[in-house]
């Protein structure tokens, strides 16, 4: 059996998911990344977008959509911090289509008016999260 | 006398009270559980980021960073009192009240203002009473708190904070401490307090170097404001388990009291019964004798 290491996705709320994988493959602001056993130890921000995992020699593979958040490995151990994540065949496209329409709506609300520049920011994280799962669901469901 | 059917009376209505309280008090049990869950599954997220934000600080020796300097004038601050929504819940509420009132008179002192963010229907109508208007006010979120409620309250404290129109900012909650105790208490937010980065920098002095990506000031950069948001998101938490825990045992103090009182009153209705039948007898007694009599 290949070499594995141990995949931990967290949120403020709950642990996500946690398995003995191969790979994770994750969205960083700098482009995706591919973590394989014997990485070196590594700290990085993540963007809303798609994660995924390899795992029982490559032949399952599980996709997760994510908000931003930061990713840690550290011997063999990958921690992923998300503020928000999902399952693909667990993620509400129904109702993420729904928060974005809502959440368009008040950007473009957010937009006209001299609003707080903080409120703008809360409303994009919330609307990248909303497509991501999107993305994801679509993709992958 | 006192009245037979004014005591029966009472004592129905005692037992009814005692009924609606003994209710509570279950409920507030099995939501302590549920609360204190949700505290135990926050903690991971929590423990990995004070881990992430101590290798960050380790490299990023003597790092500077708007939310970790101390502005050297204090003319605004912020302070963010978290209450429930509903009350029968002790001293819960005042207890936070009163703390907020000691930092606005203390600042106030020093010539110092400061804005309030409401979280709880409790905290908001006190404000509007005292002729405060608070600057957020957060209802309905004090039972069930989530992240992103954590981050509306955060947005509206850090780009001020960064700016220089905020010069500190607190977080006034109740601690939950056990299922019996909680304690009102006021934690800094802001300035990130430099022992918090030297505390997670001593735990990981064995720990390797680090590879940054796309650099260790980008990513700490990132983290603080996330740091900000665990800390409020916590308290809201750690709110919400113990308003659970102070209904509790406001609730079985207030069931206690009924069951005595109820005690008290059939005392004395079968006091009040006993007289009224030695009455009675008396009078037929009295009227027999003057039967005999005649």
């Amino acid at each position: 059996m290949a070499r594995t290491l141990l995949c931990e996705i967290v949120t403020p709320e709950r642990i996500v998911y946690t398995n003995e994988v191969e790979m994770v493959i994750a969205p960083t602001v700098e482009g995706e990344i591919g973590i394989l056993p014997l990485h070196v130890p590594l700290v990085t921000v993540l963007k809303a977008g798609e994660l995924r995992v390899r795992y029982n020699d490559s032949k399952d593979v599980e996709w997760f959509a994510i908000s931003g958040g930061y990713l840690q490995v550290h011997e063999d151990k990958v921690i992923v911090l998300a503020e928000n994540a999902a399952l693909a065949s667990q993620i509400d496209v129904d109702r993420a289509r729904q928060a974005k329409d809502r959440l368009e709506q008040r950007m473009a609300q957010l937009k006209d008016e001299s609003a707080a520049q903080a409120d703008r920011d809360v409303c994009e994280v919330d609307l990248n999260w909303c497509e991501a799962q999107i993305k994801v669901a679509e993709r992958r469901g | 006398m006192p009245n037979l059917r004014d005591i029966k009376q009472r004592i129905t209505s005692v037992s009814n009270t005692r009924q609606i309280t003994r209710t509570m008090e279950m409920v507030a049990t099995a939501k302590i559980k549920k609360a204190q869950e949700r505290i135990e599954s926050a903690r991971p997220y929590a423990l990995a980021m004070v881990e992430v934000l101590g290798n960050v600080a380790r490299f990023v020796q003597g790092a500077s960073h708007p939310l970790l300097e101390e502005h050297d004038e204090r003319k605004r601050v912020v302070v963010v009192t978290v209450t429930s929504d509903r009350g029968m819940c002790g001293a819960f509420n005042s207890n936070i009240l009163r703390l907020t009132e000691e930092i606005i008179s203390r600042e106030g002192a020093e010539g110092v203002e400061v804005d309030v963010i409401a979280v709880g229907k409790k905290a908001l109508s006190y404000l509007r009473y005292r002729g405060i208007e608070p600057i957020g006010a957060y209802r309905d979120i004090s039972d069930k708190p989530t992240f992103a409620d954590a981050r509306k309250i955060a947005a509206q404290i850090i780009p001020g904070y960064s700016e220089g129109t905020i010069d500190a900012a607190y977080v006034v909650f109740n601690r939950f401490k056990n299922v019996a105790d909680q304690k009102a208490e006021v934690y800094q937010l802001l300035p990130i307090e430099s022992r918090v980065m030297e505390a997670a920098e001593e735990d990981l002095r064995i720990t390797p170097e680090y590879v940054f990506e796309p650099t260790a000031e980008a990513v700490l950069e990132r983290l603080l404001p996330t740091y900000v948001e665990t800390l409020i998101f916590r308290g809201l938490m750690e709110s919400a388990a113990s308003e659970q825990g102070a209904r509790r045992t406001a609730m079985k103090a207030a069931t206690d009291n009924a069951g005595e009182m109820i005690t008290t009153l059939t005392r004395s209705y079968n006091r009040a019964r006993q007289a009224a039948i030695t009455n009675e007898i008396a009078e037929i007694v009295g009227g027999a004798a003057a039967l005999e009599e005649a």
